[in-house]
C-alpha cells in the first residue's frame, strides 16, 4: 500500500514528459530566432553541428558502455575509466608513431599482447591449460613480435593492437586493485578507483609525455569535407563518417556479445545478482574480469576516434578527466547498469553540449557560453542525479533496507 | 592522593605537550631552516584540511570530493580580502586584468578605515585584518558548503561522492569564466598576498590546535555521536531519532567551513591564490592521509597527514635524474618484489600452487633485470639518464590502493590517541600461579556475597553484600576481566595506595558504572572510597580480546559514558 502510494508521488510530476519535449522546443526556438529573427547563423551551421554531435556523441558513448558495463556488475564507479581511455589513446599513438620496434621492446610488448589472447581464449575455452589456449597464445606472441618488429602500422591496426594492450590493462587493474576488495564496502572500492585513476595519469606522465601531442597518423580520414545544402554550405570532416560508423560496428558487436553468447549471458546474470550467479555455476571473477576488458577495449576504440577527431592529445594527466567525467555523466543520463542506455545518453549528452555554445555563440559583448562547456556536463550530471538518478531507460536503484 | 584526578594530571600533561611542541616548533622557525619551517607549516595547513574532511568522510560516512573547492573559495576570499594595497594597483594597472574597481576595493583594510577603526590600519595590525579576513572566508566557503550541501546530502554513497565531485570542479570551473573573472582575476588569480601568516608555525599551528579541538569535541558531544550513528547505519540511525539531514548538512557546512580556513592559509603560504593551487589532487591528498591514518580518527588523520607532507616535502629524490641502470634496477627489484610477494600471498591465504607460474616468470624477470643492471652497469642499453616527475604522487597512490587492499581502517582505525591508553598499566604476562588465583577468584561461586573468596572487607555484612553484588556483575560480565593482567588479589591489600590504579579508580563513579546504580546503600559504601571498587585501569585498560590495543582500548572509550570521554578528551591532542 505504502509502495503504492511512494510510486505515484514519486510520478506526479512527469520529468521525462517535460524535458523530453520541453529541451527540444526550446532549441528549436532558439534556432527558428538566429536563423530567422536575428539572422547570425544559417541552418547549414546547425546541420554542421548536430553532424558534430553525432560524432562527438559516439566517443562518449565508446567510454561510457564501460562505465555503465563495469558499474552494472559490480556496483563501482570506475573513476579509472578515463585513464583507462587515456593509456589507450597514447598506445595506439606509440604504436602508429614508433612502429617498427626495436627487438626487445617488440618482444616484450608482443608477451603482454600474447598473454591478452590468451585470457580471451581462456574465456573461450575455460581452461588455461588447454592445448588449444597455449598454442593461440604462442602464435599470437610470435606473429604479433614479427609484425611489431618489422613493420609499421595503420591507425586501424594501431586500434585494435591498442584495444587489445589497454583490454589487458583493465583485467590486470581489476586482479591487482579491485579483486581483493570484493564484498568490502562501496566507498573502499570507490577509493581505491580514484587511487588507481591517480596511479595511471601520474604514470602516463612518466612513461608517455608530459606534453600535448600531436595525433596525426596520417589517414584520409580526417580530411576537410564541405558539402552545400539549399540552406547553406556544411563544413565538417571525413570523420563524420567514420567515428559513428566504428561506434556503431563495435557496439552491435558488444550487444551480440552480451545477448548471444554463454559469457555474455552469464554476465547479464552476474549484473542481476552476482550472488545467485555464483551458485548457478557462473564464475564471477571471469565474468567480471570479462567486463573490465571489454570497457577498456572500447575506451581506447574511443580513444583512437578521440585523437582523430582532436588532432592532439593532451599531457596525460589531463587527457582523461574530461571525457571520464562527462562519459560517466552519459552513462548517469541514460540510465547507469544499462547498455542501450549508454548510447542514449552518450549522443544525446553530445547534442546537448554541442548545442550550448552553438545556440548561445559569442556576438558583440556576450562572451557565447563555450567556457561553461564543461560546467554544463557536470551540471546536467548533477542535476541528473539529484531529480532521476535511474537516468532515461534505469531501473529504480533506491537503496533496499 | 585525593586530588590528583585523571582529568587534572590528563591537563596537565596535555598542557606539557602542548608547551614542548610550542618550544620545538619556536626552535624549528628560529633556527631549523626554511626547509623544515615550510614542511611543518604545510602540515598543519593540509592537517585543518584533512582533519575537516574527515568530519565528513570518516566520522559521518558521507564520502565527499569536492573539499578542493571550498579551499578555493576561502583562499580566494581571504586572498581578496587581505591583498595589500600595493598589489592591488599592479593588477588595477594591468591591462590584463579583468578586476573591477568595485572588487578592487573590497578590503578588510578599506572596511576598518570606513568605520573610523584607523588603529586597525596600520603594518603592525595585519594580523587583525588577517583574521577577519580567514574568518570571512571560511564562512562564505560555508555558505557554500550548504548551497551544495542542502540538495546533494539526499544521495547516498557513490552518487553523493560524484556530486560532490561535480560541484567541487563546478566551483573551479565557474571561477575562471569571464562572468567571475572581476572578481577571481581569471586564470593570473592574485599575487602579493602576504606570506608572514601562512608560514608562521605560530599561526598554523594555533589553528590546526583549534581546528583539532572543535573537531574532537564535536566528535564526542551528542551532535558527534548522532553523525557517528549515520556513518554506521542510517536507516537504524534514523529510526532511532538522529535527524539525518540537518545533521548531514551541519557537519558539511563545519567540514566546509574549516576547509575555507585551510584554504586561506594555503593562499597565504603560497604567497598567491591561483585556480591551478586548486585542483582535484588536494583532496586526494587528504582522502589518503585520511585513509593511511584511520578512518574517523583525528589524531590518525594527523599522521595519515604528516605522511603525505613528508613524501611530498622529502620525497623529491624520487623525482630527481638519474642514470637508466638506476631505474632498470628499481624496476626490476619492484617486479622481483612483486613476484615474490604474490608466492608469499598465495602461501599465506593458502593457495596452491605457491609457485603460480605468474609469480616465477615475475620474479625470474625482476631477478634478471635486477643482475643486468647490477652487474652491467655500462651496457649500452643503459646509456643515457631518466627522470620521473610524479614519482611522489604515484607513491601515495600506491599507498593507498594498499592501504585500501590491506586495512581499510587505517593505522588508528576509529581509535583516538588519550593519555589513558598511553598510560595504561602495562604488566606483564602474568604467571602461571597468578593466572590460578586470578581464575579462583573470579569463579562466580566463590565470589557470591558471604562467599568464600569476598574478601571485600567493606566491614558491615549488610553494605558490603550490595556492593558485593556491583563487583560481582562486574567481574563476571565485563570482558576485560576475563584476562585482566592485574592479579584480583592487589586490590583488596591494603586499601587505597597499595597500587597507583587502585587510587584512580577509588572514586563511586566508576563503580556505580558497572555496579548496581539503583542501589543506595552501593552510593552510601561507595561515597566512602569503596576499596573494593573496579581500578580504572581495569576498565579502559588493554583490552585482551583485541589484539592492538590502541584500537581495542579505544572501541571501549567510546562505549563508556561521558565521564569517561571528558576526561579522555583532555589528552587528545
Amino acid at each position: 500500500m505504502s509502495l503504492v502510494t511512494t510510486r505515484a508521488a514519486a510520478r506526479r510530476i512527469p520529468w521525462g514528459w517535460i524535458l523530453g519535449l520541453g529541451i527540444p522546443a526550446l532549441i528549436f526556438v532558439r534556432i527558428y530566432y538566429l536563423v530567422a529573427v536575428a539572422g547570425e547563423r544559417d541552418l547549414a551551421f546547425f546541420l554542421g553541428a548536430a553532424l558534430q554531435a553525432m560524432q562527438l556523441g559516439s566517443l562518449y558513448a565508446l567510454i561510457a558502455l564501460g562505465y555503465t558495463m563495469v558499474y552494472g556488475i559490480i556496483r563501482l564507479i570506475n573513476f579509472a575509466h578515463g585513464e583507462v581511455f587515456m593509456v589507450g589513446a597514447f598506445t595506439s599513438y606509440f604504436l602508429f608513431t614508433l612502429a617498427p620496434f626495436a627487438l626487445p621492446w617488440a618482444l616484450l610488448w608482443s608477451a603482454l599482447l600474447a598473454w591478452g589472447v590468451t585470457f580471451v581464449l581462456n574465456l573461450w575455452r575455460g581452461s588455461m591449460r588447454d592445448p588449444l589456449v597455449l598454442a593461440g597464445g604462442g602464435v599470437a606472441f610470435v606473429a604479433f613480435a614479427a609484425v611489431l618488429s618489422t613493420s609499421g602500422l595503420n591507425w586501424l591496426a594501431a586500434m585494435l593492437l591498442a584495444m587489445l594492450t589497454t583490454g589487458v590493462l583493465g583485467v590486470v587493474i581489476d586482479r591487482v586493485a579491485y579483486r581483493p576488495l570484493r564484498g568490502a564496502p562501496r566507498i573502499s572500492l570507490l577509493i581505491t578507483a580514484i587511487a588507481v585513476s591517480f596511479l595511471l595519469q601520474n604514470t602516463g606522465l612518466i612513461l608517455f609525455t608530459r606534453n600535448q601531442t600531436p595525433y596525426r597518423p596520417g589517414t584520409s580520414w580526417t580530411e576537410f569535407l564541405q558539402f552545400d545544402v539549399a540552406a547553406g554550405t556544411v563544413y565538417t570532416s571525413r570523420l563524420v563518417f567514420l567515428i559513428p560508423i566504428v561506434t556503431a560496428i563495435l557496439v552491435a558487436a558488444l550487444t551480440l556479445f552480451v545477448t548471444r553468447t554463454r559469457l555474455g549471458k552469464a554476465m547479464r546474470a552476474s549484473a542481476q545478482d552476482a550472488e545467485t550467479a555464483q551458485m548457478m555455476g557462473v564464475n564471477v571473477n571471469r565474468v567480471i574480469a570479462t567486463t573490465f576488458l571489454l570497457g577498456s577495449m572500447l575506451a581506447a576504440a574511443g580513444g583512437v576516434l578521440w585523437g582523430l577527431n582532436f588532432g592532439s592529445l593532451n599531457q596525460p594527466a589531463v587527457l582523461g578527466i574530461l571525457p571520464g567525467i562527462k562519459a560517466f555523466a552519459a552513462a548517469v543520463i541514460g540510465g547507469i547498469g544499462s547498455l542501450p542506455g549508454a548510447v542514449i545518453g552518450g549522443v544525446l549528452l553530445g547534442f546537448l553540449e554541442n548545442f550550448v555554445t552553438a545556440l548561445f555563440p559569442r556576438t558583440g559583448d556576450f562572451p557565447g557560453l563555450t567556457e561553461y562547456k564543461d560546467t554544463f556536463a557536470f551540471a546536467l550530471l548533477i542535476v541528473v542525479l539529484l531529480i532521476r538518478p535511474s537516468g532515461i531507460v534505469g531501473e529504480d536503484l533506491s537503496e533496499k533496507v | 592522593m585525593p586530588g590528583e584526578r585523571p582529568i587534572a594530571r590528563n591537563t596537565l600533561l596535555t598542557l606539557g605537550v602542548v608547551a614542548i611542541v610550542g618550544l620545538l616548533l619556536a626552535w624549528a622557525q628560529g633556527v631549523g631552516g626554511a626547509k623544515l619551517n615550510d614542511t611543518l607549516a604545510l602540515f598543519a595547513i593540509w592537517g585543518i584540511a584533512a582533519l575537516s574532511l574527515n568530519l565528513v568522510n570518516g566520522t559521518t560516512g558521507i564520502l565527499s570530493l569536492g573539499h578542493h573547492g571550498f579551499m578555493l573559495i576561502g583562499g580566494y576570499v581571504t586572498a581578496l580580502l587581505i591583498l595589500p594595497d600595493s598589489a592591488r594597483q599592479q593588477i588595477s594597472s594591468s591591462a590584463r586584468s579583468a578586476m573591477t574597481p568595485f572588487t578592487l576595493g573590497l578590503s578588510v583594510e578599506g572596511a576598518f578605515a570606513a568605520l573610523g577603526l584607523q588603529a586597525l590600519t596600520t603594518p603592525g595590525t595585519l594580523w587583525v585584518r588577517f583574521l577577519v579576513a580567514l574568518l570571512v572566508g571560511g564562512l562564505v566557503a560555508m555558505v557554500f558548503g550548504l548551497i551544495v550541501g542542502i540538495p546533494s546530502l539526499r544521495l547516498k554513497g557513490d552518487y553523493l561522492a560524484i556530486v560532490t565531485f561535480g560541484f567541487g570542479e563546478i566551483i573551479r570551473l565557474t571561477a575562471s569564466t569571464s562572468l567571475f573573472a572581476p572578481f577571481t582575476n581569471g586564470a593570473l588569480g592574485y599575487a602579493g598576498v602576504p606570506s608572514e601568516f601562512g608560514k608562521s608555525l605560530g599561526w598554523t599551528f594555533a589553528l590546526l590546535g583549534i581546528t583539532l579541538f572543535v573537531l574532537t569535541k564535536l566528535k564526542f558531544s551528542s551532535h558527534g555521536r548522532a553523525l557517528q550513528a549515520i556513518r554506521e547505519d542510517e536507516i537504524a540511525a534514523e529510526a532511532m531519532g538522529v535527524a539525518l539531514a540537518r545533521h548531514k548538512v551541519m557537519a558539511f557546512a563545519i567540514s566546509a567551513f574549516f576547509a575555507g580556513i585551510a584554504g586561506g592559509l594555503w593562499v597565504s603560504y603560497l604567497s598567491a591564490a591561483r585556480l591551478d593551487f586548486f585542483l582535484f589532487f588536494l583532496t586526494f591528498f587528504f582522502l589518503v592521509a585520511i585513509s593511511v591514518g584511520g578512518t574517523g580518527s583525528y589524531t590518525g588523520v594527523l599522521m595519515g597527514t604528516a605522511v603525505v607532507v613528508f613524501v611530498q616535502q622529502y620525497g623529491d629524490p624520487l623525482e630527481q635524474t638519474y642514470p637508466l641502470e638506476t631505474w632498470f634496477a628499481l624496476v626490476g627489484a619492484l617486479v622481483l618484489a612483486a613476484g615474490l610477494g604474490g608466492a608469499w600471498f598465495r602461501r599465506r591465504t593458502r593457495l596452491r600452487p605457491v609457485w603460480h607460474p605468474l609469480t616465477v616468470i615475475l620474479a625470474a624477470i625482476g631477478a634478471v633485470v635486477l643482475a643486468v643492471a647490477l652487474l652491467a652497469p655500462n651496457w649500452a642499453p643503459f646509456d643515457g639518464t631518466f627522470q620521473a616527475f610524479g614519482m611522489r604522487r604515484i607513491l601515495l597512490a600506491v599507498l593507498l590502493i594498499t592501504i585500501m587492499a590491506l586495512r581499510p581502517e587505517g593505522i588508528m582505525s576509529r581509535a583516538e590517541f588519550s593519555w589513558a591508553w598511553l598510560l595504561r598499566e602495562r604488566t606483564a604476562e602474568p604467571s602461571d600461579e597468578e593466572r590460578a588465583q586470578d581464575a579462583w577468584l573470579s569463579n562466580p561461586d566463590l565470589n557470591r556475597p558471604g562467599g568464600a573468596a569476598d574478601a571485600g572487607g567493606a566491614g558491615d555484612a549488610g553494605d558490603a553484600a550490595s556492593t558485593a553484588v556491583g563487583r560481582y556483575d562486574y567481574a563476571s560480565d565485563h570482558p576485560s576481566a576475563q584476562g585482566d593482567p592485574l592479579p584480583r588479589a592487589l586490590l583488596d591489600e591494603d586499601g587505597p595506595g597499595a597500587h597507583p590504579l587502585l587510587e584512580r579508580g577509588s572514586k563511586p563513579r566508576d563503580v556505580q558504572r558497572y555496579g548496581s546504580a539503583g542501589d543506595p546503600a552501593f552510593h552510601e559504601d561507595g561515597s566512602e572510597g569503596a576499596p573494593e571498587g573496579v581500578p580504572e585501569g581495569a576498565a579502559s585498560g588493554p583490552d585482551p580480546e583485541d589484539a592492538d590495543g590502541a584500537a581495542g582500548d579505544a572501541r571501549g572509550d567510546e562505549r563508556q559514558d561521558e565521564h569517561q570521554d571528558e576526561r579522555d578528551d583532555e589528552g587528545r591532542a
